[in-house]
């Protein structure tokens, strides 16, 4: 991707209270710099009471260069809420920017204000928001806009493109709505041009985006994972979905509930995860592609139906989108620590497909790869998407459509099967051509009872060890077809390891992080991640091949069955290995050490925030 | 002295400065805090021409960086405009609608760049050398610019003159005898002044004043003087003098004349307001008059003063060390405290220019400009000499 001489890398953090339109604000701010031919990574923090007035932050980076995490610190904070900003000031770099309300409705106690708690390095603009608000349209409302329109003009960007994104973000709305925003936000704009003396280094005049965007300009799609997983399972011929609402997965189910009907589906909200899952089940045996979409607590209880899903080899689709627990835990903070459920969750042995994409454009890919190795292998897989994955917003190419292959993936049998019809013939991939009912001469019976090839229950040793082993049998043949872990970092030629194809190799074509293994035959380090770390994990080894550390990160969607022969490889190659991941004690470094026998730095955090590439800089900084 | 007490500066220069760092020598416990309208630590105002021709960058304007006063426990509230003094309940009021109270207070404001009334109508159009933010983004019109206008002519002006010429620039100066407030320049000064500056070869306009800046649609102005000289010029420059900071402090209840009055000590009227620096007017007792004094050396004396007697202390202001300023030959005294019939020209014109001392240790700086007469205050100081 060709780069601009001058090159821009900033995060944005918008902080205000629930109501006070500090997501729209982030939401804009990130359309209009991707309309721009920018990289964005975005994502929003905010309460997990439905009602209230908790704090709100939208967070976005900008870039002009790829970009694989959110960064950790911001480099600009603008404050709607100065109570909520006050906590927030320590997301801020040091010497970054505080654009705070000069002039806000009700005074402030001392230290009550935001400038007033900003660090002496931090360089504060005052901006009268509210008041500036109230000129443009009698109302405080649009505060936001005003913000957006002293950002505007402080950094240089294009006045007249923005208030065009306000005008596309408001158009189906009233025309006083329209109007109102987009006066509040050239208040702002004429306000800040004005009257600010610039103090700071950050302009985006004579930034050049990537040529590559502003080539593609209007081809590019402004998604986040939830919503491209619901675009994903429709492309991939989804034809039920069952749920209960739960946050961060029930976007999943709002999208669905709309788009579904249209494409011939059917959505039912029921009662209870485990409805849904005994739903979707059904479904499945049914013979069409079903899938529900949970968190943490939703997915203990659909623990026990997994295990059917496995035993009576029936198709199931179960999204658990992370969130911090144990049980109801923190709802709207990001979290992997549902490793452990996800892969050896439930009783007995109870192999299972288990995929985790690393980014939002792998989302797509995991659906797709999902609903089509679930039909194949008639069996359980979950996607284990996080919060941060569920609601970052990425600006990405548009996927290409799933492949027919992928669409129609069950193993009938032939008319020779057909005759005294085995529904779990024992066979060497482990998969046994399946019916739909319905069809003749393709009776069986489907049951959580070990049975024999008949269906019929069978509760021999030889029997069980028979059929346990038919079904571990399916992940061989799961990973002879699933996309090959992703290797990352600076080559042996000291340049970046190029662009690959993505995670999703047979699946889809969005671009992903880097996946071509140009790297050093010897490495002083390297990053094993999963999930939604894996980009932070990516960005932070080519920042210490900068610092001239010789490292490499290894990711694999595919978590179960893992690739264990290219993970024992790839640590073969490395001195010291690192497993950064998002939970207290490191459930994935567990599974990595016992593949690999030997021992691992781990890095550790819970802090609701999503992985950040530079907490993995300097730990790899400490390793050396 | 109560701890919780609040110490709270307005103002972030010499004078600011010496006073914090001075009450935390003495009070190692005491709660400060420092508010600047400015959004940039301590840095050398006079060291600016400097910057903008390109000799020095940012980090060699800085006197303190934030971290200092983090060590030192002293609180930095930059970008913090004080809009209002409220002397009954002992509080500020900023402009962004917070209110700071305070134990005692200390008005080191500074001063601001004095706008003619005449020059009012053009005031978009004129340039100032004065604080930080006057200048951001000057550096590179410098560079670009070919011809500039200078009007005034106060130290700052002939130091600009100079550099501009240096950089090979086409300089036109109108001297103004007011520039140099609250002096007024003789034609024997002028004479002299233009004598000393003509080899620098800017073109030098005595007897003569502005008529009309009209602004360029392609950038730049238009400048005619009433003697009907016409001249081109990329950015036109004012130098015409510092006024003191104190806008926000008229009506509080404050004795202000042209700045804030106070006696040797640096008290104004009540007794836990203070006022230092430029901002101040300072009671001379030989001339029983008040007077305003100017220059680093100046501030920073009158900020040691300050801070000494937040902590307690009672003493006076003696004496700095610069006490004339030589304008391109013409000898101009502005310290008030020295004796009216001594004539001393020591120090000459590095006072305006006392940023080539980095005069911000103010640990380290000899006492001699402070007498206190306070005993206690004699044996602490003994105690120090003794360590």
């Amino acid at each position: 991707m060709k780069t601009s001489d001058k090159e821009i890398n900033i995060v944005f953090e918008i902080c205000g209270s629930a109501g006070e339109g500090t997501i729209s604000a982030g939401e804009i701010l990130s359309r209009f710099m991707s309309a721009q031919g920018f990289e964005i990574m975005s994502f929003d923090a905010y309460p997990a009471e439905i009602r209230g007035f908790g704090k709100c932050v939208a967070h976005t980076r900008v870039s002009s260069n790829p970009i694989y995490s959110p960064g950790k610190l911001a480099d600009v904070l603008i404050a709607l809420n100065d109570n909520h900003a006050i906590s927030q000031l320590s997301a801020l770099k040091k010497g970054g920017i505080l654009l705070y309300d000069s002039q806000p409705a009700k005074p402030h106690e001392e230290d009550q204000s935001v400038v007033a708690r900003a660090d002496a390095a931090t360089i504060s603009y005052g901006v009268p928001l509210t008041m500036l608000a109230q000129k443009a349209a009698g109302n405080a409302r649009g505060r936001n806009m005003v913000a957006l329109g002293a950002v505007t003009a402080l950094f240089h960007l294009d006045r007249d493109a923005f208030t065009n994104s306000i005008k596309d973000r408001y158009g189906k709305k009233k025309q006083i709505v329209i109007d109102s925003n987009v006066n509040s936000f050239l208040e702002g704009f004429d306000w800040t041009k004005e009257n600010i003396d610039k103090a700071d280094g950050i302009s985006f005049q004579g930034v050049t985006p990537p040529q590559t965007k502003a080539e593609q300009k209007g081809e590019k799609l402004i998604i986040n994972g939830n919503q491209l997983v619901a675009k994903a399972a429709l492309d991939a011929d989804l034809k039920f979905y069952a749920g209960y609402p739960i946050t961060p997965a029930t976007k999943i189910m709002e999208i669905l509930s709309k788009e579904l009907p249209k494409h011939g589906g059917t959505l039912l909200q029921t009662e209870d995860e485990i409805s849904a899952i005994g739903a979707v089940i059904g479904a499945g045996y049914g013979g069409i592609r079903a899938m529900t979409g949970t968190s943490g607590p939703g997915f203990a209880l659909m623990t026990e139906f997994t295990g059917l899903s496995v035993m009576a080899e029936v198709p199931a689709v179960i999204i658990d989108s992370q969130r911090g627990g144990p049980s109801t835990g923190i709802p709207t903070k990001t979290e992997q620590s549902d490793f452990n459920a996800a892969m050896f969750g439930g009783t007995g042995d109870c192999p299972r497909v288990v995929l985790a994409p690393t980014d939002t454009t792998s989302c797509y890919d995991a659906t797709v790869l999902a609903l089509y190795l679930a039909e194949k292998y008639q069996t359980l897989v979950v996607i284990l998407l996080d919060f941060f994955l569920s609601n970052s917003i990425r600006n990405i190419d548009v996927p290409q459509k799933p492949a027919p292959k992928m669409l129609n993936a069950n193993i009938a049998p032939d008319a020779a099967d057909l005759d005294g019809y085995q529904r779990y013939k024992i066979t060497d991939s482990g998969i046994s051509p399946r019916t739909i009912p319905g069809t003749p001469g393709g009776m069986f019976f489907a049951t959580g009872l070990e049975h024999d090839a008949y269906g019929r229950p069978n509760y021999t040793d030889k029997g069980h060890l028979a059929m346990t082993a038919k079904r571990f049998r399916k992940h061989a043949s799961v990973l002879a077809e699933a996309p090959a872990p992703v290797i990352s970092g600076m080559d042996a030629g000291g340049a970046d390891s190029g662009m690959g194809s993505g995670m999703g190799s047979s699946v889809g074509s969005s671009k992903g992080i880097p996946d071509k293994d140009g790297t050093p035959k010897t490495l002083d380090i390297g990053v094993i991640s999963w999930g939604s770390s894996a980009g932070a994990a990516h960005e932070a080894v080519m920042t210490a091949a900068g610092e001239g550390v010789s490292a490499a990160a290894f990711s694999s969607m595919m978590l179960s069955p893992f690739p264990e022969k290219q993970l024992a490889a790839f640590a073969g190659r490395c001195r010291k290995i690192l497993i950064p991941e998002l939970n207290y004690g490191g459930q994935f470094a567990d599974f990595v050490t016992k593949i690999i026998k030997r021992p691992v730095e781990r890095l550790n955090f819970i802090t609701g925030r999503p992985m950040a590439a530079e907490d993995i800089v300097e730990k790899i900084r400490e390793m050396i | 002295m109560p701890t919780s007490d609040h110490y709270v500066i307005i103002g972030n220069g010499p004078a600011g400065n010496a006073a914090a760092f001075t009450l935390r020598e003495n009070d190692p416990d005491a709660r400060i805090t420092i508010i600047s309208h400015e959004n940039i630590s301590f840095y050398a105002k006079p060291k600016l021409v400097r910057y903008l021709a390109g000799d020095i960058d940012k980090s060699a304007l800085m006197v303190k960086e934030p971290d200092a006063y983090l060590q030192n426990n002293i609180r930095l509230r930059l970008g913090q405009t004080v809009m209002r003094i409220d002397l009954q309940n002992r509080c500020l009021h900023l402009a962004h609608m917070e209110t700071v109270q305070y134990t005692r207070l200390v008005i080191a404001s500074g001063s601001r760049a004095r706008l003619l009334p005449s020059m009012k109508p053009y005031a978009d159009c004129l340039t100032f050398v004065t604080e930080y933010n006057d200048i951001k983004g000057m550096r590179e019109k410098i560079a670009a610019g070919k011809h500039f206008f200078v009007f005034g002519g106060d130290l700052v002006a002939f130091k600009f003159l100079k550099m501009l010429t240096h950089m090979k620039k086409q300089v036109t100066l109108l001297l103004y005898p007011k520039a140099f407030w609250p002096h007024t320049l003789t034609h024997a000064m002028q004479k002299t002044i233009v004598d000393n500056l003509a080899r620098t070869g800017a073109h030098i306009l005595v007897n003569d004043d502005l008529d009309t800046i009209v602004p360029e649609e392609q950038g730049g102005y238009n400048v005619t003087t009433q003697q009907g000289v016409k001249k081109q010029a990329d950015l036109v420059f004012t130098f015409n003098g510092l006024i003191p900071n104190v806008d926000f402090a008229r009506g509080c209840g404050l004795d202000i004349d042209h700045g804030i009055l106070v006696d040797e000590t640096m008290r104004t009227c009540l007794e836990n307001v203070f006022a230092c620096g430029s901002c101040a007017q300072i009671y001379n007792p030989d001339l029983t008059a008040y007077t305003t004094s100017i220059g680093w050396p100046n501030a920073v004396a009158q900020g040691k003063v300050a801070g000494l007697n937040l902590a307690g202390e009672t003493c006076r202001v003696q004496q700095a060390g610069r006490k004339y300023f030589d304008l391109e030959g013409v000898k101009i005294k502005t310290t008030w405290w020295e004796d009216a019939d001594r004539e001393d020209t020591e120090g000459e014109d590095t006072d305006r220019e006392g940023n080539d001392r980095k005069d911000a240790d103010f640990k380290n700086t000899e006492r001699k400009d402070v007498e206190c007469k306070d005993t206690d205050r004699d044996r602490k100081t003994g105690e120090k000499d003794g360590r």
